[in-house]
């Protein structure tokens, strides 16, 4: 510190070389980010604002403004598909999140035939969508798939069948969905699970405490870091959902599986109206946003009061 | 800044990432379309003469002119590939071109033509052209108004011997932006013994059509009488729209003007699903191969289907029944019911640099000789001589009544507009609402009315 009296000298500061070498480290994600997330985004926002249409013929990109977002709210089929895409959301993370937790409960001892069965459980991981997709659809066909043929043989009528009718298409969307991936939720709360001090849970079971009431009071809380991680990769992937509705409903019947992200497809690369496509897919990325701010924020404050802060 | 906050905003940032990568709408291409000027995209009217024939055989039609040339020919992967299949290696050798094809899938044939056209890249000098897809492609001048290059060679194309309903595959306003390649005719396909077992005549009306499926239906749920498409989408759009045609009901009425609401569509939209009763339950979701495998594995005794895939259902591998199927003409409900027309055309892509060679293909492929190589090969015919043709009629028996289909056949039940895709979606969706209960017939039709409105403008 300097002297009363006297003059500060103030020297340049020369930068810190570490500083310069992390930022040469990182740049190429910068820049990757840059490039592949932001000027998308930028360029999904200036269309987002215009009437562009690549079947318009003068090519015209007429500026709309916020057109394209009103429209939007005002089109019935939008806030229907909205309404689904909440429904979807919310059925697959609960219902995943539940039976990943329990399965990684249930699958966290370390026998062979535990980790044998944690390797064919993961399997529907390896698969892409379409084929998971595909491949439910012929399992629910009604004339030839076996579920169906098994559920005739115990006279159980399974008229248009659990894809075709308008109050099962969702539920068995959402059973494809939960086949899929609840193995993804179950992997990372296993590997939560075996991350969390064992010395802890001995100490409660000394105490005389029951497996029910460990799990609750110490292993769920000290889990809740995990859990939200979770939660907010499958809400993320969930609002997204696309390829399974594609190839077995189409959005049907009627419009019961119709979520938004499918009514995007449609809106650009079937009617090719750019423009309203990108406000759609602008609002559905709104959507996901804010839900995932929620998350991180839960999380931190979660966190905060893990560290007595 | 805290470390903390640092960390979440970067991790927003990541996230954002990831989604966007996702979410975000295909970025389009940049390049506006500029519309061309009949005769190709070099604004210039063919040269007169061109290739010309020394003989009457098809491959005189083909000169050595552009060998070494590249054409790429994108081509839906309907049955007709076959025929793509089989002729292109013949051409290859007597132009010396250097011709390739790209099959694609439906949506994708779209999608990528579209991104062609618009981007104006010219990847594809040829490609195959849905009768409903002439109105897009004419209004933006993507593919090449054909009209005077048919005009030049008349004679060489044998013009008159197209049938007049085939110019609907690629005309639009005047022009003609795709040449006629696969005509389909919406016809009867049923199992003949099933019917003499069931003492039941082939339906020539829409009630008789009614009467006969109830009655092949068999209340055990082992046999039904019709196959129907109901899918949510184009399937049941399809099927919706060929069913109002022969009724004798449309979409539009005399103006052009959207005709949804009206009582005669009514009566034909709740016939429409009368005959679900008589197919199996989970119709409403079909699309064309379920209808196709059901009929090949004998759950259903009829359909009404496009003629192009009769070749398959005849083909004792392919259907065990083949032997006992038998085709006949659409039942009409009145005689304001016409038979439903649809099919593919061939288009030139107004930014080939290769147009004469494409055009030059054409000529060699819808040729009356190479017709039937490309008959023999799942194609379908577009020429009074090919279905009359003793040699082929003897083949293929039902040829005279695709003959007659195609002459009583209206290639505009399905609009022909740019607006199509829209209208298509609409009147699927809402269809497909009725027959699984959602809705009711009127406020479906009123629903499709509104919304038709709005994209007709």
């Amino acid at each position: 510190m300097a002297a009363p009296g006297q003059m500060r000298v103030v020297k340049k500061r020369r930068p810190d070389p570490r500083n310069v070498t992390h930022l040469v480290m990182l740049a190429p994600v910068l820049i990757f980010v840059l490039v592949i997330a932001l000027a998308p985004l930028v360029f999904s926002f200036v269309i987002s604002l215009t009437d562009y249409r690549l079947t318009d013929p003068t090519q015209a990109r007429p500026f709309v403004g916020l057109g394209n977002y009103i429209k939007a709210f005002q089109d019935k089929t939008v806030v229907d598909t909205l309404l689904n895409t909440f429904l979807f959301v919310a059925g697959a993370v609960v219902s995943q999140v539940v039976l990943g937790l329990a399965l990684a409960v249930l699958m966290s001892g370390e026998t062979r035939f535990m980790r044998t069965l944690r390797s064919l459980i993961i399997l529907p991981l390896s698969l892409p969508p379409l084929v998971v997709g595909l491949t439910w659809r012929a399992l629910l066909n009604v004339q030839i798939g076996p579920i169906a043929f098994y559920l005739k043989q115990l006279g159980v009528d399974v008229g248009r069948g659990l894809l075709g009718e308008t109050h099962t298409a969702m539920l068995a969307v959402l059973l494809i969905d939960l086949w899929q991936w609840t193995p993804l939720l179950m992997i990372i709360f296993l590997a939560g699970i075996k991350s969390l001090p064992g010395e802890i849970h001995e100490a409660a079971f000394v105490d005389g405490a029951s497996r029910w009431q460990a799990f609750v009071q110490i292993t769920l809380p000290l889990l809740m870091p995990v859990l939200f991680i979770g939660v907010l990769l499958r809400t993320m992937n969930a609002f997204k959902i696309f390829d399974v509705i594609f190839v077995t409903t189409g959005g049907g019947p009627g419009n019961a599986t119709s979520v938004l992200n499918f009514h995007i497809y449609k809106v650009g690369l079937t009617f090719f109206d750019m423009g309203y496509a990108a406000a759609l897919a602008n609002i559905l990325l709104f959507m996901i946003g804010v839900c995932c701010a929620f998350y991180i924020l839960l999380l931190h404050r979660q966190q905060a009061r893990a560290g007595g802060t | 800044m805290s470390r903390k906050k640092s960390r979440a905003i970067l991790g927003i940032l990541g996230l954002i990432a990831i989604v966007l990568s996702a979410c975000s709408a295909p970025p389009p291409a940049a390049a506006p379309v500029a519309p061309t000027a009949p005769g190709g995209g070099a604004g210039a009217a063919p040269a007169a003469g061109g290739p010309v024939a020394s003989g009457s055989t098809c491959d005189a039609l083909v000169t050595k002119a552009y060998a070494g040339n590249k054409l790429q020919l994108a081509a839906e992967t309907d049955q007709y590939i076959e025929g793509f299949r089989a002729l292109i290696p013949r051409f290859k050798t007597l132009s010396g071109i250097d011709m390739n094809t790209e099959e694609l899938g439906y949506t994708d044939m779209r999608q990528k033509a579209t991104a062609d056209f618009v981007g104006k890249t010219g990847n594809y000098d040829l490609m195959t052209v849905d009768i409903v897809w002439s109105g897009e492609f004419g209004q933006n001048k993507w593919t090449v108004d054909l009209k005077p290059w048919i005009e030049r060679d008349k004679a060489q194309l044998a013009y008159d011997d197209i049938l007049p309903v085939m110019w609907t595959l690629g005309s639009w306003q005047g022009g003609q932006f795709a040449f006629p390649l696969a005509g389909y005719a919406n016809i009867l396909s049923y199992r003949a013994d099933v019917f003499k077992t069931a003492g039941v005549g082939v339906p020539k009306t829409l009630s008789e059509l009614q009467a006969a499926a109830t009655k092949l239906t068999k209340a055990d749920g082992s046999q039904f009488g019709i196959g129907l498409l109901g899918a949510k989408g184009p399937a049941v759009a399809q099927d919706f729209m060929a069913y109002m045609q022969q009724y004798g009901s449309s979409l539009l009425d005399k103006d052009g003007k959207p005709a949804l609401s009206t009582d005669a569509n009514l009566k034909a939209l709740e016939g429409f699903k009368s005959l679900f009763k008589a197919a199996p339950p989970d119709a409403t979701g079909w699309w064309w191969a379920d209808r196709n495998d059901a009929f090949a594995a004998g759950k259903i005794s009829m359909m009404l289907n496009w003629s192009i895939a009769i070749k398959n259902h005849k083909n004792p591998s392919m259907n065990k029944f083949a032997s006992d199927i038998e085709t006949a003409f659409s039942p009409l409900g009145n005689e304001a019911g016409k038979y439903g027309f649809g099919g593919w055309g061939i288009g030139i892509n107004a930014d080939s640099k290769n147009k004469d060679a494409a055009w030059m293909f054409i000529k060699w492929l819808t040729c009356a000789d190479t017709q039937k190589v490309w008959i023999d090969n799942n194609g379908a015919p577009i020429r009074r001589s090919t279905l009359t043709d003793p040699d082929l009629v003897k083949k293929y028996p039902w040829f005279p009544v695709l003959l007659q289909s195609f002459e009583k056949g209206d290639g505009d039940y399905r609009p022909r507009q740019p607006w199509y895709s829209k209208m298509e979606d609409v009147i699927g969706t809402q269809v497909n609402a009725y027959l699984v209960g959602q809705t009711e017939a009127k406020a479906a039709l009123d629903e499709m009315q509104k919304a038709a409105v709005g994209i007709i403008k």
